[in-house]
């Protein structure tokens, strides 16, 4: 059991008083599934963003596949770091005016230096492990918001990752778009991937998930495996989290 | 029919609406009728039509005006097949590929007709004249203001401070300046500062201003276009390793020009018009034909056929720009869901 993230006690402060991560210590191990919980503004987003270098921490440590990612990291050394590491945001974010295809073999091409032919055939196989082949020639407007998240997990699956991040993969979600999102992120975790995953899915953390995080004003509350989380949480404040989202 | 009674309706619950309309539809038709009368009756056109090569090229020398007439209708038919042709990417690539380095071809071309070299007789640039030279000075200061335009945009937006506030002092300076002071002080403050024997071409002293000048206003077009890309789209670039500079070039830029494309066509079309303040400083551009040819005493009491005559050319050039600029624009796909 290799660890894959290693946080210890890191800080993030934006602006003089809030206090986005407090302290906050985490382990990811590698293929394991974390879910991490929590009102909003709890600090949850900014905790993962920290993970692939988006947000700086103010102190602490913290490790990222081996590279130390803290104030003093090389810009270089992040750009690397983000290779290794795939992130889907509750937007999407896909490219407009790059078609499905190229939104994915964009990276692979200009960050790998994969040729267009290789590129494409992967782009291919991830889309049909989507279950979303036929759209490859479209332009992201031309999609819904499930598919259009499926091409965005694709577009971050093309760089091979070791690790993949979800901020709120289905909050932007029309709620019957929910299920085809969370069932290609189900089949990944089935494939072994270390995943970190923002959710307010209780079904999925607790059918997915190998433990379960849950933070609030930018401290880690209780962290537990998912059975003994959802079952016996120790912390008063879980339990209320739990019964109001229920 | 439907709209017969909808009109009906509507003149009985607004009479004075209907009476103000009917009167200026009355004056419209007037005064369509009394130009047309003109211009096929009164008008004597022979001013222009006898001295249509003069139009196109000035007093370029005779033996060589097929050079500028072969760039002009070289001009014309690129601009035809681009509007003829559909370029939807995917259905047409071939042509969405070869059309782009055409017109990139022409701006070389055009060069080299109109200055010689490569085996054709060098004409100086004081023989160049009418349409022609008022397409190159347009197309030749478009193709620099643009790639400097979008640096400014980009020092305008940095982190650097440096780079902000001198790009900002750049673009304000400029703005603030009229054109034609400009343009003056390229023409006659220039070569003062350089050495006798060192004398730059006019046509190139007069493209550089121009450019400098429409640079600042494409840098604020293009930054409005920087300014609509969310951040977040830097953000999902950033996260699959891309550079910034990747981000730029693959992401951020080619979003934000399309934005730009309305401004920018603006910028064109003014920058067209502007060509025409060279005949104040004495290059014979279309303008300055006209006055040539009117300053000849046989075509005293011509000078409204001549200005329909320019106003026309003008007309159609700018249409030609914006019908090509809508069709760039159409040609790429729908950004964030609005139509493009």
């Amino acid at each position: 059991m290799t660890t894959a993230i290693k946080a210890d006690h890191i800080c993030k402060t934006y602006g003089a008083e809030h206090r986005a991560l407090d302290d906050v210590c985490v382990d990811v191990i590698s293929g394991e599934v974390l879910v991490v919980m929590g009102p909003s503004g709890s600090g949850k987003s900014t905790l993962i963003r920290t993970f692939n270098g988006l947000e700086e921490i103010d102190s602490g440590e913290l490790d990222v596949l081996g590279i130390k990612l803290d104030n003093e990291a090389d810009p270089r050394h992040v750009q690397r770091i983000r290779r290794r590491v795939g992130m889907v945001f509750q937007q999407f974010n896909l490219f407009p005016h790059l078609s499905i295809l190229e939104n994915i073999t964009l990276a692979p091409m200009r960050v790998q230096k994969q040729t267009r032919v290789q590129a494409e055939a992967k782009a291919r196989s991830l889309l049909e492990q989507m279950g979303i082949s036929e759209q490859a020639d479209k332009y992201p407007a031309q999609l819904s918001g499930g598919q259009q998240q499926r091409v965005a997990i694709a577009r971050a699956l093309a760089l091979n990752p070791e690790i993949m991040l979800f901020d709120e993969p289905t909050s932007a979600l029309d709620p019957e778009r929910v299920k085809e999102v969370l069932d290609a992120m189900r089949t990944l975790a089935n494939q072994g991937m270390t995943m970190v995953v923002v959710t307010h899915e209780l079904g999925f953390a607790r059918e997915v998930a190998d433990r379960v995080l849950f933070m609030d004003s930018g401290r880690v509350i209780e962290s537990a495996d998912a059975k003994t989380f959802f079952n016996q949480a120790q912390q008063e404040r879980t339990r209320k989290f739990l019964n109001q989202i229920n | 029919m439907r709209a017969c009674k909808a009109l009906i309706r509507h003149c009985r619950f607004y009479p004075i609406d209907s009476v103000l309309s009917l009167g200026v539809i009355a004056l419209i038709i007037w005064v369509l009728w009394a130009s047309i009368s003109w211009i096929v009756q009164a008008a004597d056109w022979s001013v222009v039509s006898s001295h249509l090569p003069l139009f196109a090229s000035g007093s370029y020398p005779l033996d060589q005006r097929w050079r500028p007439l072969l760039w002009i209708s070289l001009l014309a038919a690129l601009t035809l097949i681009t509007l003829i042709v559909p370029i939807k990417r995917g259905s047409n690539r071939w042509m969405g590929m070869v059309l782009p380095w055409c017109w990139v071809f022409m701006i070389p071309l055009g060069l080299v007709l109109m200055a010689g070299g490569l085996g054709l007789t060098p004409v100086p640039s004081r023989a160049w004249g009418g349409i022609s030279l008022t397409l190159l000075l347009t197309v030749c200061s478009a193709v620099l203001a643009l790639p400097f335009g979008i640096l400014l945009a980009l020092g305008r937006t940095s982190d650097l401070p440096v780079l902000r506030h001198s790009s900002r002092l750049y673009i304000d300076v400029m703005r603030a300046v009229p054109l034609i002071a400009v343009l003056f002080f390229g023409k006659l403050l220039i070569p003062l500062f350089l050495p006798m024997q060192l004398e730059i071409n006019q046509v190139l002293r007069a493209v550089v201003a121009f450019a400098l000048f429409a640079a600042a206003y494409v840098a604020e077009d293009v930054r409005g276009g920087l300014q609509a890309i969310p951040e977040t789209q830097r953000e999902a670039a950033a996260v699959l390793g891309l550079s910034p500079l990747q981000s730029l070039q693959l992401v951020v830029l080619p979003q934000a020009l399309r934005i730009a494309i309305p401004a920018l066509t603006n910028q064109a079309i003014g920058l067209l018009q502007n060509t025409s303040l060279m005949a104040l400083l004495g290059l014979v551009e279309l303008l300055g034909i006209a006055q040539n040819l009117l300053a000849n005493p046989a075509f005293i009491g011509r000078h409204l056929e001549v200005y329909v005559w320019l106003g026309a050319l003008y007309w159609l050039f700018c249409t030609a720009m914006a019908l090509l600029a809508r069709k760039i624009e159409h040609s790429g796909p729908t950004l964030n869901g609005r139509s493009a």
